[in-house]
């Protein structure tokens, strides 16, 4: 991984964050993305000093209300996502220990958060059922990423539950779709982090449950409500996407030895290199864009530009790409519906269905 | 006067555009200053409109908080009948109540429900600390301490209250703890409803007590009228039978240890993890300890 | 979203403006509409924060949770938007025609109806929570709210649920009626952004719409920036004054673009078909007021299983002939058929107006007609025509090659021996003919509520509020 590192050249780490994983499946495609990724690269710096700051923030309003439900749940020994776990899983009465594992000094959670599971899963019944704070990690293209899901239950048939405490509602049992699949990204990356902790350590991992726990508010009450939801598809991208994270090798064979991402923090933190520079670097890298990544990657405002100037149908959305049959360029694409250009091969179709649309604008419009 | 409203609503638009472009672009120093001159740009504003409106009428006055009809902890302060309890003195009362180690927000609800009592949440976080000081400038000069919880690792555990006058049994917590001790408190606060019918008429007590009937399982019929206070304590103590043996054990193991490792002070007010964690370290000491095996996490630790 | 339209977007990238997808304008506009832009706290599933609204573009009423946090407030403000709606609602209510019905009792319609008008499709997801959240509520009891709150969040539940019916304009989000009407150069995902959008339509795009200090979001989620620098603040000095000046500085630009918006598709020549689908929104929203006038229970929190089937075929029914409307009314919608070859157009070259078929008493008139067109028609022989020139005209493809197709007509002619003058297009006139046409299957056949099977969860048991309801909390 020595290239990885040096593309990250001085720039110190950016540890990646359940959030952060899970968004590295979003757009697979993309080499830019995979490289900065993997050598841990903090993109919303970089984005920021190429002067393309990423156009995302959390409202005040909605942390003080994520934190104050999840202390709601937890509240009183657990006893709102006890009565949850009893009702939805059946578990035991007598199943109610608690771990906190923050109870230890930070560097130390991650230790004991293993020595926790392990001997949950070796001692099964005298062991705890509650792990609060529990600290999990996971190795993202030879780095270590830490990971806090907000609960681990455990002794339900001997199997280990993810629990994501989310404050969105669920609505006479309808929630945001788009947040629900959010949650279920961000759970799985906890599923697999446990899982492979559990493998290391000689168990099982088929013992942590596909299925996790979901916990949101029902209606527009504070009560919380439980909810299985299955993360097995997410599980595969998950997985699919670290290998190929791991093949970042290939990636970087077709690019210049001395091609770095380094951003020369001085002495303050903030970056020296002329961000000019960084831009050519970057764009090395293919990218490949997509309106969607305006959602998910520190970097789209920058990338958005590049294939603002390159003319790139990708500007317009997948579905305009796919319908052009893979034309990448607006230019192109003109160029053939006004009958200017000749279609290259296997363009023949594609040219002649533009030219046709052309012909009906130009006639309905007229 | 308007003119110059005009004009400092202005400079505000200004500051403000200018404090968000700074945040955005994660200038810290910038932002704190733009952000010191839009608070006293807005303190002009508010004091001038208030003078604007003052005069005759009461509109000036409109918007302060005490107009409206209020934040809940904001507009009742004081106990019932003028009379002035400490802050305390109030957590001191709702903690006998209950009988069990709780967490602020448990204390808070109990002594508003229960006591009349008005606590607001930012005032207990200070209030543990405010305690270990004053027992350590004069130990025990006070008849009862505020105090923490003991982990299984003799360390405060986190957002939870004692008194110091409780058994040390009592003041520590193993993994069982946080179950039977919100079963204890439940049974607590319903008794305590049980035998005062008036007080159980309050709406404040009765949401009390059904939001944690609801997590007993058999305090209530689904969600059919209030909880029936004798019923919430029946099925409270019979979930408690489940716990109470294991966890008698643990806390009489924990106790026996804190009464032998940790000095008076610590005693109340937990050992600091940071020396835990040092020894830990230092012994090479990976960490597999839990529950009741916690020995080695504190071990030699005077 | 078909290859004319991305061709479209092409072209607006291209020339640096948004442009046209349709000649005509498919929703119906009202003389008087209602604008309503409403903010929500963040990280909340509806608390209002704040709404603008209004009839009148110079008189926006301008109503604020002076303390966000207040749950009687976020009441107290509910009230006030019900003293601004449901007089414009009901408003509508006194002038109406009698219609007559086959197998039914004649029924009262409104001749005109109300129409909420919101930035985006958010502002109606949020308008049907904000409704979901108050029409439960009640008047008494131990947590009474004004008796007009109930009454509003039935409405609202109304329009929010009205606005997923294909084709109806009683609800509509100006975003997604701007982006029916012209294609811009960026992708459906940022035309969500209403400064956006119109930026691509009138002057062309600027990064300014996407700057939350020059343009606020839309609503109803407000620019975390601002939630931290500005509103937070605020809150924490209790000044209803400050709070409602933020507010109102995050609402005004947005209140323009709505009334830009207006003027926008105004602009636009009404489709054809436009007056008689506002009718069916008259009739609904009729239908709607006197179930509240007889005292009906407010809408269930979810449909019973029979109610939701009638309720999707009635939704695939209105879109499908929304769909066939819109090609009918407006050419450029035509056009996406005919690209495709479902649709042809072109000139008359030859007519046999006096063909037939069948002899004696089974004789019957089929005037032939042949066009030629330039369009790829991928249509058999037999396949039933419909054209938007002769609506009530029926036709059946004869053959087609070489740019040339035969038709015969075969309903809309006229009894006689010789076509009724005019039915027959004449050479030379210019017409189109296409296998979309306006007759739908009957509804399918569904049980009654009270048959529903139990593989379906048996019949609905009738909807009756509980004192949970109404007691639930508004966090």
């Amino acid at each position: 991984m020595n290239r990885l590192d040096a593309l990250r050249g001085s720039t110190p780490q950016k540890p990646h964050d359940a959030r952060a994983i899970a968004a590295l499946a979003a757009n697979p495609g993309c080499t830019r993305r995979a490289l900065l990724d993997g050598a841990g690269i903090d993109k919303d710096a970089a984005a920021r000093h190429l002067g393309f700051p990423a156009p995302f923030g959390q409202s005040p309003f909605a942390i003080t209300r994520g934190n104050a439900f999840e202390s709601l749940v937890k509240a009183d020994g657990c006893a709102e996502l006890l009565r949850m776990l009893r009702e939805l899983l059946g578990l035991p009465i007598a199943e109610v220990a608690y771990h906190d594992v923050e109870n230890v000094g930070a560097h130390l959670r991650h230790a004991h958060t293993r020595a926790l599971f392990d001997r949950a899963a070796r001692d099964g019944d005298d062991a705890g059922t509650v792990y609060d704070h529990p600290l999990l990690s996971l190795r993202i293209a030879g780095h270590t990423a830490y990971l806090e899901p907000d609960v681990v239950a455990f002794q339900l048939g001997g199997r280990f539950h993810i629990v994501e405490i989310k404050s969105f509602a669920v609505i006479d049992g309808q929630a945001d779709p788009a947040a629900v699949a959010a949650a279920a990204r961000q759970a799985a990356v906890y599923v697999l982090a446990l899982r492979r902790m559990l493998a290391e350590l000689g168990h099982d991992p088929l013992r942590v449950a596909h299925d996790v726990v979901l916990v949101c508010p029902e209606n527009f009450a504070n009560r919380p409500v439980a909810t299985l939801v299955d993360v097995r598809r997410q599980l595969g991208v998950l997985e699919r996407q670290l290998t190929r994270m791991t093949a970042l090798d290939r990636l970087l064979d077709g690019l210049p030895e001395e091609l770095t991402f380094d951003l020369m923090p001085g002495e303050d933190g903030l970056p020296t290199r002329p961000a000019a520079e960084l831009a050519d670097a970057l764009r090395r890298a293919t990218a490949r864009y997509a309106p969607d990544c305006l959602s998910t990657c520190d970097l789209c405002f920058f990338c958005r530009d590049e294939a603002r100037q390159e003319g790139a149908t990708d500007l317009l959305g997948r579905h305009v790409r796919d319908e052009l049959g893979g034309v990448g360029s607006v230019g192109e694409a003109l160029g053939l519906a006004d009958g200017t250009r000749a279609p290259g091969e296997g363009q023949e179709e594609i040219a002649r269905l533009l030219r046709n649309a052309e012909r009906l604008r130009r006639e309905c419009l007229a | 006067m308007s003119d110059r409203l005009d004009e400092l609503e202005r400079r505000i638009d200004g500051l403000r555009a200018g404090v968000r472009r700074a945040m955005r672009a994660k200038d810290p120093a910038t932002a704190r200053g733009l952000r010191a001159e839009l608070r006293a740009a807005e303190r002009a504003w508010d004091a001038l409109v208030t003078e604007d409106a003052a005069p005759g009428t009461a509109a000036g006055t409109d918007g302060a908080p005490a107009a409206v009809p209020g934040p809940r902890t904001g507009g009742r302060g004081r106990p019932r009948g003028g009379r002035l309890v400490t802050v305390r003195e109030q957590v001191h009362q709702a903690l006998t109540l209950l009988g069990a180690p709780a967490q602020p927000r448990l204390v808070a609800a109990v002594s508003e429900a229960l006591l009349d009592g008005a606590l607001r949440g930012a005032q207990l976080t200070s209030l543990r600390r405010d305690e270990e000081r004053s027992f350590v400038s004069s130990p025990y000069g006070r008849p009862y301490y505020l105090c923490a919880a003991l982990t299984d690792r003799l360390s405060p555990a986190r957002g939870l209250l004692t008194v110091s006058t409780w058994p040390l049994e009592r003041r520590v917590v193993g993994p069982l703890s946080p179950r039977v001790d919100f079963l204890t408190c439940a049974m607590a606060v319903a008794r305590h409803l049980g035998a005062d019918p008036v007080a159980a008429l309050d709406p404040r007590a009765l949401r009390l007590l059904a939001r944690m009937a609801r997590n007993i399982p058999g305090a209530t019929d689904a969600d059919l009228g209030p909880p029936d206070p004798d019923r919430v304590a029946g099925a409270a103590a019979h979930e408690l039978a489940v716990h109470a043996g294991r966890d008698t054990r643990d806390r009489a193991e924990l106790a026996g240890r804190a009464t032998s490792q940790l000095d008076d002070r610590a005693r109340l007010f937990g050992a600091s993890t940071l020396i835990t964690v040092a020894r830990d370290t230092v012994a090479g000491d990976t960490v597999t300890t839990s529950g009741t095996a916690g020995g080695t996490a504190t071990r030699g630790r005077r | 979203m078909s290859l004319l339209t991305s061709l479209a977007r092409l072209r607006a990238l291209d020339e640096g403006i948004a442009q046209p997808i349709a000649t005509v304008r498919h929703c119906h506009l009202s003389a008087r509409p209602m604008v309503f832009v409403p903010l929500k706290l963040s990280g909340e599933a509806a608390a209002p924060l704040a709404a603008v609204l209004g009839t009148d573009r110079d008189r926006p009423h301008l109503l604020v949770v002076t303390q966000p946090r207040n749950r009687d407030l976020r009441f107290a403000w509910a009230a006030e938007l019900a003293g601004v709606l449901l007089p414009y609602v009901e408003g509508f209510l006194s002038d109406t025609e009698t219609v007559e019905r086959r197998n039914a009792d004649p029924y009262e319609r409104a001749l005109d109806a109300p129409q909420l008008l919101v930035p985006n499709t958010a502002g109606i997801a949020f308008t049907r929570l904000l409704g979901r959240s108050t029409r439960f509520r009640r008047p008494d009891g131990p947590y009474p709210v004004p008796e007009t709150v109930p009454l509003l969040g039935r409405w609202l539940t109304y329009f929010g649920e009205r606005a997923a019916f294909p084709g109806s304009s009683l609800m509509l989000a100006a975003t997604e009626e701007l982006g029916r009407h012209w294609a811009s150069g960026q992708s459906g995902l940022e035309d969500a952004n209403l400064a956006a959008l119109l930026g691509w339509i009138t002057e062309g795009p600027a990064d300014d719409a996407e700057d939350p200090l020059i343009w606020p979001p839309a609503g109803p989620a407000t620019d975390p920036g601002f939630d931290a620098e500005v509103l937070a603040p605020a809150i924490e000095s209790g000044s209803a004054e400050r709070i409602t000046e933020a507010l109102r500085t995050q609402l005004e630009p947005t209140w323009r673009l709505m009334w830009q918006a207006v003027d926008l598709l105004a602009g636009l020549p009404e489709g054809a078909s436009v007056a008689q689908r506002w009718e069916q929104d008259r009739g609904s929203f009729s239908g709607m007021a006197a179930q509240i006038a007889e005292g009906a229970p407010p809408q269930a929190r979810r449909d019973g299983a029979v109610a939701a089937a009638s309720r999707l075929a009635r939704m695939e029914r209105a879109q499908a002939a929304y769909e066939v409307q819109r090609a009918y009314d407006d050419p450029l919608v035509m056009a996406e058929y005919r690209l495709t070859g479902e649709a042809f157009a072109g000139e008359v070259v030859e007519t046999d107006p006096a063909h037939a078929e069948g002899e004696g008493r089974s004789r019957k008139l089929r005037p032939l007609v042949v066009v030629k067109t330039d369009d790829p028609v991928r249509l058999a022989p037999g396949t039933a025509l419909g054209t938007p020139q002769r609506r009530g005209q029926g036709a059946e493809l004869v053959s087609a090659g070489d740019g040339l197709v035969t038709i015969k007509i075969t309903k809309g002619m006229g009894r006689g021996r010789t076509p009724t003058p005019g039915a027959v297009p004449e050479v030379g006139e210019r017409v189109c003919y296409s296998s979309l046409t306006d007759d739908f299957q009957g509804s399918a056949t569904l049980p009654e509520a009270e048959a529903t099977p139990w593989t379906h969860g048996g019949p609905p048991s009738a909807y009756v509020p509980t004192d949970d309801d109404a007691q639930e909390e508004w966090s």
